[in-house]
């Protein structure tokens, strides 16, 4: 195969692995930050529910709620009452006449919604309400966050992987595109440095090359992002916005998203062709 | 103060084997001179030397009176626009036309689109392929693409110009003609350093000749003669 087609093949499975590259580093972001705002959603959601005995009277509760109050852990106490209760049945079974008209308020029992202000405290704050008199039962969804944060953690481990592996390839084929670039044009490069070319003079279209690679490459991959951001914004998946790192609380517009994973693609380009590039050079041209 | 001066200089690429050995000598400005000797004897290595291309690991070497050891990497490329080199093999661009190859010289130097159109057809003019000047090599003979690649090395209008086996790959029936181009340059004030082992070319010039063998200078006569 001639040099010149070599090169035009070598720079197509460049880009497109390069794309793949940063197509995956761009859905490895976006696993995260989902992941993350979903844990995010799912810890304010969390809550230890106490249902109490018919016979722990409102003022026991009452009190109750005081001295949980005052407890560190605790970020919001919520009572329902058996009133309150009836009025959430009936809102969730209002289809359902011959069901609500079995159902009256002595039968349901009070509760009190407590949220923790970090999840990992839920455990401890349930086992401690088990053993209070007057307490009938408590629930809390403990295992629903637990296996999310157990199965997020394995797709980090397994997208970044992937991600490593994709950029060593991708650095590799950008050395590879450039060598026989190189080679195709050793001689020319050779009589500019013989009639007096400075380095920067031939080292630059190969830079330039490998950042066009680079740029290139990750643009399309940051197209193929926004794309997937406008879906999600769209789709309303995430209507507070989105987690902002591991920060809790703190939510951003998708659209902001976006731009901060452009830039980190597009920077992520930049320097995987800039490098590839800078190491051809200095391995094939002996600079 | 001469233009190039060898100081006691030493080379080998492979330790133990001494390319050049305690090699002293001095080049005047205005001067031709060949540089004679068996495949081998180090002539090559003397012209990288000079551009820079390669390092002596004993001695020092002075081109207008300044160490060329001392060059700092950033000025090689200026040296190398002081000194012009052509080659037995031409290294011509095939895919560039006459006018663009010489133009290459220009161009790595950052020159004007004007200097480029007004110094290239002078050198090739000087070199007498005007007509030629928008040919490929392709369509050139041996003689007319070491003329192309003499007008290259002259585009900065070097001091030296450094001919290695510039004859070596030609037709007889050209070689006057490039030799009669170099001669032409000479008699304008350039000094030319010519590399050969042909003995004809040396013996019907009656220049100066350096017969080196072995790395080491053997003679060094003004209208010298070379047996081989």
């Amino acid at each position: 195969m001639s040099n010149v087609k070599k090169e035009k093949l070598l720079s197509v499975s460049n880009i497109l692995i390069m794309t793949i590259t940063f197509v995956l580093l761009g859905l490895l972001i976006n696993i995260v930050v989902f992941s993350q705002t979903a844990l995010r959603y799912l810890e304010d959601q969390a809550q230890v529910t106490v249902f109490f005995k018919d016979d722990f009277t409102e003022d026991k509760i009452s009190a109750m709620k005081d001295g949980l109050s005052k407890d560190k852990r605790v970020s919001a106490l919520v009572y329902v009452s058996k009133e309150d209760a009836l009025r959430i049945f009936r809102e969730i079974n209002k289809d359902e006449p011959v069901l609500l008209e079995s159902v009256s308020a002595s039968i349901l029992p009070a509760s009190l919604e407590v949220r923790a202000g970090n999840i990992s405290n839920l455990k401890p704050l349930a086992e401690e309400l088990k053993v209070v008199d007057g307490v009938e039962e408590v629930r809390y969804f403990e295992d629903v966050v637990s296996r999310f944060k157990f199965w997020s953690t394995i797709v980090y481990i397994v997208g970044t992987l992937l991600v490593l592996i994709f950029l060593v390839v991708s650095y590799s084929v950008v050395i590879a595109a450039l060598r026989t670039t190189i080679n195709s044009k050793g001689v020319e490069f050779e009589i500019m440095k013989i009639v007096g070319a400075s380095d920067d003079y031939v080292k630059l279209p190969l830079i330039h090359q490998g950042v066009f690679f680079g740029l290139f490459s990750s643009f399309i991959a940051s197209v193929i992002m926004i794309l997937l951001g406008v879906g999600v914004t769209l789709a309303n998946i995430f209507p507070k916005g989105l987690g902002l790192g591991f920060l809790p609380g703190i939510f951003m517009p998708p659209w902001i998203f976006s731009i901060i994973l452009t830039f980190i693609l597009l920077l992520s380009g930049f320097l995987l062709g800039y490098l590839g590039s800078s190491a051809a050079i200095k391995k094939y041209l002996n600079y | 103060m001469p233009q190039i001066e060898f100081i006691n200089v030493s080379k080998e690429y492979d330790p133990g084997k001494k390319v050049l050995d305690d090699v002293t000598f001095k080049v005047e400005p205005g001067e031709f001179m060949f540089v004679v000797g068996p495949s081998g004897a180090g002539k090559s290595t003397i012209i990288k030397l000079l551009t820079k291309e390669e390092t002596p690991e004993v001695g020092d070497i002075l081109f207008n009176g300044e160490s060329i050891l001392n060059i700092l990497k950033e000025s090689v490329p200026d040296l190398r626009r002081k000194i012009g080199v052509v080659f037995q093999d031409f290294r011509l661009l095939d895919s560039k036309t006459v006018f663009d190859n010489v133009a290459v010289a220009l161009e790595v130097a950052d020159s004007s689109l004007e200097e480029i159109r007004s110094i290239v057809p002078n050198v090739l003019n000087m070199v007498g392929l005007t007509e030629k000047m928008f040919k490929y090599p392709k369509q050139l003979s041996g003689g007319e693409k070491q003329k192309v690649a003499i007008a290259r090395a002259l585009a900065h209008e070097p001091d030296v110009i450094l001919a290695d086996e510039p004859t070596g790959m030609i037709d007889p029936d050209s070689v006057d003609d490039v030799l009669e181009v170099l001669e032409k340059i000479n008699s304008l004030g350039t000094t030319i350093l010519m590399a050969t082992h042909d003995q004809e070319i040396v013996n019907a010039m009656k220049k100066r000749v350096l017969r080196i063998e072995r790395g080491q200078v053997i003679s060094d006569k003004k209208g010298g003669k070379y047996r081989a």
